[in-house]
């Protein structure tokens, strides 16, 4: 009877916990909800011009998108699989650039791509470059990102049983078809979680693109010169944006994963 | 993020982890009251308080490596600084999302803006001006270098900034004073040395039929930190400094003419001939580069008053004139009333 009373009282106990840390985690989307006023939202987002930041971060972010999923994605099953040589090595790597300030990876991309670097010499030949282009946002966007993607998408690989894959080998199926039938979509929902993930990274990012993009001007980057120039009553409105433009994405890829998951658990 | 289903299926069951949550929660609360409370919180040394100093973003190097720890050893008093645009600055403190007690500003306009509730007072102290600071392995370098020296006339810096090739940087017009200055600049060497507007546009890297040159996109426009590092990693030909930025960053640079750098208090006449208009439709128009300082807020007001007293101090002045500023006598603005008795006997 009191472990009954005392479990029933560590599960309340669990809920207020969870409870704070939720509204914890949730203070600065609260706060900024408190702090908008329709007339701010309005004026801000009807000048002309005011949705192009919208614009640019989406074709960015669709932009990392492909590009992670392309590059990506090879990288994190190949990190799974265990088929690279000193593994330890390739994820150092990835972790590196985890680890690293994002405002730290713009400076040494500064270094790496500017027009007077080897690749900007390259860029040039092709009447490209990454100083103050979409292509510049792209990439920043793509360093800040990827480390969530690979490790994610690793994650997923990994935790496809491979005996799987040898039953349709051994049935006779290509590797190229074991992968596509086999290995993908059973980690599609934790692929799809990662992508999500990524994505929200991708659209938040800012460290890394102040310094490489500050133009073509995308939401992070409006937030901080609307704050500048302006003020914080027409920076809000652009967070709120940046927040619904955000995430559905990752929202509808949590509930389908967490509903994938649950299938195929029952 | 590769555990994460993992670790939340175990979350759900044990009561282990239910124990963790708590104590993870009990932290979270203590930390946000301990937020709540403690970010001014004096040391032991003998006059407690501290000098919370929000400052224009070209004195990051003087206030953080230099001025802050002269003013703690000479005081006794601890030093905190942020620094950002003045505008930027103006905009956070009205908005009360910062809290300092004294603000360096560059331009009277950022401090004006916050009268009379924060402040009636400032005291104009020191002055800088524009230079054109270079990549010294620059292509364009021994070019840049005989201009500087005197070897070549100034004149045809501005005939070299148009090239097709050169890669110039500066900051933006609508956010940041020197990005604005040095556009002004241009416009006051272009009546100066009679070379067309479109040139101005030209170098500023602006389409030909672009009226409004701030508001007009251009790839040259870099954040402030970014302009300097860009520069420092030889990415850039040349870009827009002030001269103290030059001095303090041991960068290579082009005094540019009293007339045009906007560095001479007794050629405001002169620069206030060039004007810009911004973003938001506010026109601006050419004025001395000046430093101005003023208590705001009501926070550690000894503190405060002793730091202002201090940047006034001769002291003070030597390390503002070896940063690469130029000294004016301090001068005040506004109430003189309202100036607390220790700031106004430094006054000149």
């Amino acid at each position: 009877m009191a472990t009954h009373g005392l479990r029933a009282a560590n599960g309340y106990l669990a809920v207020v916990g969870a409870l704070l840390i939720w509204l914890a985690l949730l203070g600065p989307v609260l706060t900024l909800l408190g702090h908008l006023s329709w007339h701010a939202i309005t004026s801000t987002l009807s000048a002309p011009g005011a949705l192009d930041p919208l614009v640019i971060s989406a074709e960015s972010g669709t932009m990392t998108l492909a590009v992670l999923l392309l590059l990506g994605t090879p990288l994190a099953w190949a990190l799974a699989r265990g088929v690279l040589p000193w593994p330890r090595l390739w994820e150092a790597g990835v972790l590196a650039s985890l680890l690293l300030p994002p405002l730290v990876i713009g400076l040494l991309l500064a270094f790496m791509v500017g027009p007077y670097t080897f690749v900007g010499g390259l860029l040039a030949h092709l009447h490209l470059s990454a100083t103050n282009t979409m292509l510049a946002l792209v990439i920043a966007q793509v360093y800040e990102s990827a480390p969530y993607y690979v490790l994610g998408a690793q994650a997923a690989f990994a935790g496809v049983d491979y005996r799987l894959e040898e039953q349709a080998s051994l049935l006779g199926d290509r590797p190229a078809r074991v992968l596509r039938r086999v290995t993908v979509p059973l980690a599609a929902p934790g692929l799809a979680m990662a992508l999500a993930v990524a994505w929200a990274r991708a659209m938040g990012a800012f460290g890394a693109v102040v310094i490489v993009a500050y133009y073509p001007t995308g939401l992070p980057l409006q937030i901080w010169t609307s704050l500048q120039a302006t003020g914080l009553t027409s920076a809000l409105p652009y967070a709120l944006v940046l927040l619904l433009v955000a995430l559905p994405l990752p929202l509808a890829a949590y509930t389908w994963s967490a509903r994938a998951r649950s299938r195929r658990r029952g | 993020m590769a555990t994460m289903g993992v670790t939340r299926r175990r979350a759900m069951g044990t009561r282990a982890t239910s124990g963790t949550m708590m104590r993870a929660a009990a932290v979270l609360a203590v930390l946000a009251l301990a937020g709540c409370g403690g970010s001014n919180s004096s040391t032991a040394s003998k006059p407690s308080g501290t000098a919370n100093v929000a400052y224009a973003g070209s004195l990051t190097y003087l206030n953080t490596k230099i001025f802050g720890p002269a003013f703690t050893t000479a005081t006794g008093y601890s030093y905190q600084g942020i620094g950002a645009g003045s505008d930027a600055l103006s905009q956070e403190i009205a908005a009360g999302s910062i809290h300092p007690n004294i603000f360096q500003s560059v331009g009277a306009d950022p401090i004006v803006a916050l009268t009379p509730k924060f402040t009636t007072w400032y005291v104009r102290y020191a002055a800088t001006s524009i230079v054109l600071a270079y990549n010294p392995s620059s292509k364009y370098a021994s070019q840049l270098a005989a201009i500087g020296s005197g070897k070549k006339p100034i004149a045809d810096l501005f005939t070299l900034l148009r090239q097709p090739g050169f890669k110039l940087g500066r900051t933006d017009p609508n956010l940041d004073p020197q990005g604005r200055s040095f556009i002004l600049m241009l416009e006051l060497a272009a009546m100066q040395y009679r070379f067309p507007l479109s040139d101005v546009n030209k170098i500023l890297g602006v389409p030909a039929g672009a009226a409004n040159l701030a508001t007009a996109h251009s790839t040259q426009i870099f954040e402030e930190t970014a302009l300097d590092a860009r520069l420092q990693a030889g990415q850039l030909d040349a870009a827009s400094a002030y001269r103290s930025q030059a001095i303090q960053l041991h960068l290579h640079y082009i005094t540019l003419p009293a007339t045009i750098n906007l560095g001479d208090f007794t050629m405001k006449d002169q620069y206030a001939k060039a004007t810009l208009t911004l973003a938001g439709g506010v026109v601006k128009s050419g004025k001395p580069i000046v430093l101005n300082v003023t208590v705001v807020g009501k926070t550690d007001q000894a503190a405060a008053n002793a730091f202002v007293a201090y940047l006034l101090s001769p002291s003070g002045r030597r390390l503002y004139s070896q940063g690469g500023y130029t000294l004016l006598t301090p001068t005040a603005f506004g109430t003189m009333s309202a100036i607390p008795a220790s700031i106004r006997k430094e006054l000149g």
